[in-house]
């Protein structure tokens, strides 16, 4: 087989070839759609790749006091406040009782409050907690400690959502007492002689619309330490209440 | 794309079609897939048309583009055409003349049993040196290689396809020329 006879074999070979139907606007057409496609999809690609980018390096760019005030807005939203807000709360009503109480009772003296934030200080003869032992345990609760003529003593003070029962709390008192404030609060007030002729304990409960409830309570023994044990309690329900109502103290 | 350069390659696209479309016919050996070949060498040279489009030959660079497409095709799976090594049907031509059926047939069958069972590269020199009457140094450009290459591949592609057509005509009964 020569090459020749290569070169004819091969020009046989298309002789039949079927008619061409072929338009290059077509063809130009196609190829615009490929270009528009691949335009279109390199656009994708990038837009992709520069969130992906942003979404990495937004948050190092960021300030870090923003950073943390972005956190801490977050945190706004749950039922839990900040435990800074709380102690700074906790300071401040803790100096306002003390202060108020002072001049109400001029005749205490060395006055204080040491109160715990999102601690529960359990009734007298218990060691206080260190930690909150479930959600109805107070924002804050603690002593305002004072000297009077007969010696050093406490009052209690408890804040927070522990919840509130009105037949409980009149339960064996010798006087109880609820009234309506103006804000919508209740303050309720009562005293036990347990068992003697003396008051034994005075307690004040202001309950807010909102479910918030703050008590203080006077012992006839100084409840921060037990001991101290004295005939009757060194301050009464009209001290106590006027200290729960006080329109300086912000409670909640 | 500037109008007149859309117009230079329509002019182009339109006059080399046809040509295109047999040498891809040549290498393929069917013409569907030679049509897919020839527009898909074209739209690559339209992509490409600003920066080609004042080439010396291009022509040239167009058989070089269809071989490389061709290529490439055959190296994707998907594509690997099936093995024609079964017995073709006989198509005689009524409207033709009787006596050129005979080496027409013979031609058609060179092509499609002899020339496909030839190795993909040495086919594609032989098309180019037999078919397009290229030179040597053309089909060593079209195909990126050195001149030594392309007179390698056309000794060894012309004796496969001998030795091919040898075995083919003797089991058929032809007398080798």
């Amino acid at each position: 087989m020569s090459e020749q006879e290569i070169r004819e074999g091969m020009l046989l070979a298309v002789w039949d070839e079927p008619p061409l139907d072929f338009d290059p606007d077509v063809l130009i057409k196609r190829v615009e759609q490929k270009k528009s496609r691949r335009r279109a999809l390199v656009g994708v690609g990038v837009a992709t790749a520069v969130i992906a980018v942003a979404s990495f390096a937004l948050p190092g760019l960021l300030p870090r006091d923003g950073g943390s005030q972005l956190a801490s807005e977050g945190q706004a939203t749950t039922s839990a406040p900040p435990s800074e807000s709380v102690e700074k709360k906790a300071q401040r009503i803790g100096d306002k009782l003390a202060e108020k109480l002072a001049l109400k009772r001029t005749d205490f003296k060395e006055i204080y409050a040491e109160f715990h934030p999102g601690q529960f200080t359990y009734p007298p003869y218990s060691t206080p907690t260190t930690t909150r032992r479930n959600p109805s345990d107070p924002d804050f609760s603690g002593y305002v400690y004072l000297n009077d003529n007969i010696g050093p003593t406490a009052l209690r003070v408890t804040a927070g959502r522990p919840g509130f029962s009105i037949s409980n709390f009149c339960v064996s008192a010798s006087y109880c007492h609820e009234s309506l404030q103006k804000d919508g609060s209740t303050v309720f007030e009562a005293e036990y002689l347990e068992g003697g002729s003396e008051v034994a304990r005075a307690e004040v409960v202001r309950r807010f619309s909102s479910g918030y409830v703050v008590q203080i309570s006077s012992h006839n023994y100084n409840p921060a330490s037990g001991q101290g044990l004295r005939q009757t309690v060194p301050v009464r329900v009209g001290v106590l209440t006027e200290l729960v109502t006080e329109p300086s103290i912000t409670w909640e | 794309m500037r109008k007149a350069d859309e117009q230079g390659f329509r002019e182009f696209a339109a006059a080399n079609a046809a040509s295109l479309r047999r040498t891809a016919y040549l290498f393929c050996g069917d013409w569907h897939t030679a049509e897919d070949l020839m527009q898909s060498s074209l739209m690559k040279m339209y992509m490409a048309w600003k920066r080609i489009k004042d080439l010396d030959n291009l022509i040239a660079y167009a058989r070089k583009v269809l071989l490389r497409t061709w290529l490439d095709e055959k190296r994707r799976p998907w594509r690997r055409a099936e093995q024609r090594d079964g017995e073709l049907p006989d198509t005689a031509d009524a409207t033709v003349d009787p006596d050129n059926t005979s080496a027409k047939l013979w031609a058609r069958e060179l092509v499609h049993t002899a020339l496909l069972q030839v190795p993909p590269r040495q086919r594609a020199v032989l098309v180019l040196r037999y078919f397009e009457d290229l030179s040597v140094a053309e089909v060593a450009v079209a195909m990126g290689c050195t001149e030594g290459t392309v007179k390698s591949q056309t000794a060894r592609g012309l004796a496969t396809l001998r030795a091919i057509v040898e075995k083919l005509d003797s089991s058929s009964g032809r007398v080798a020329s």
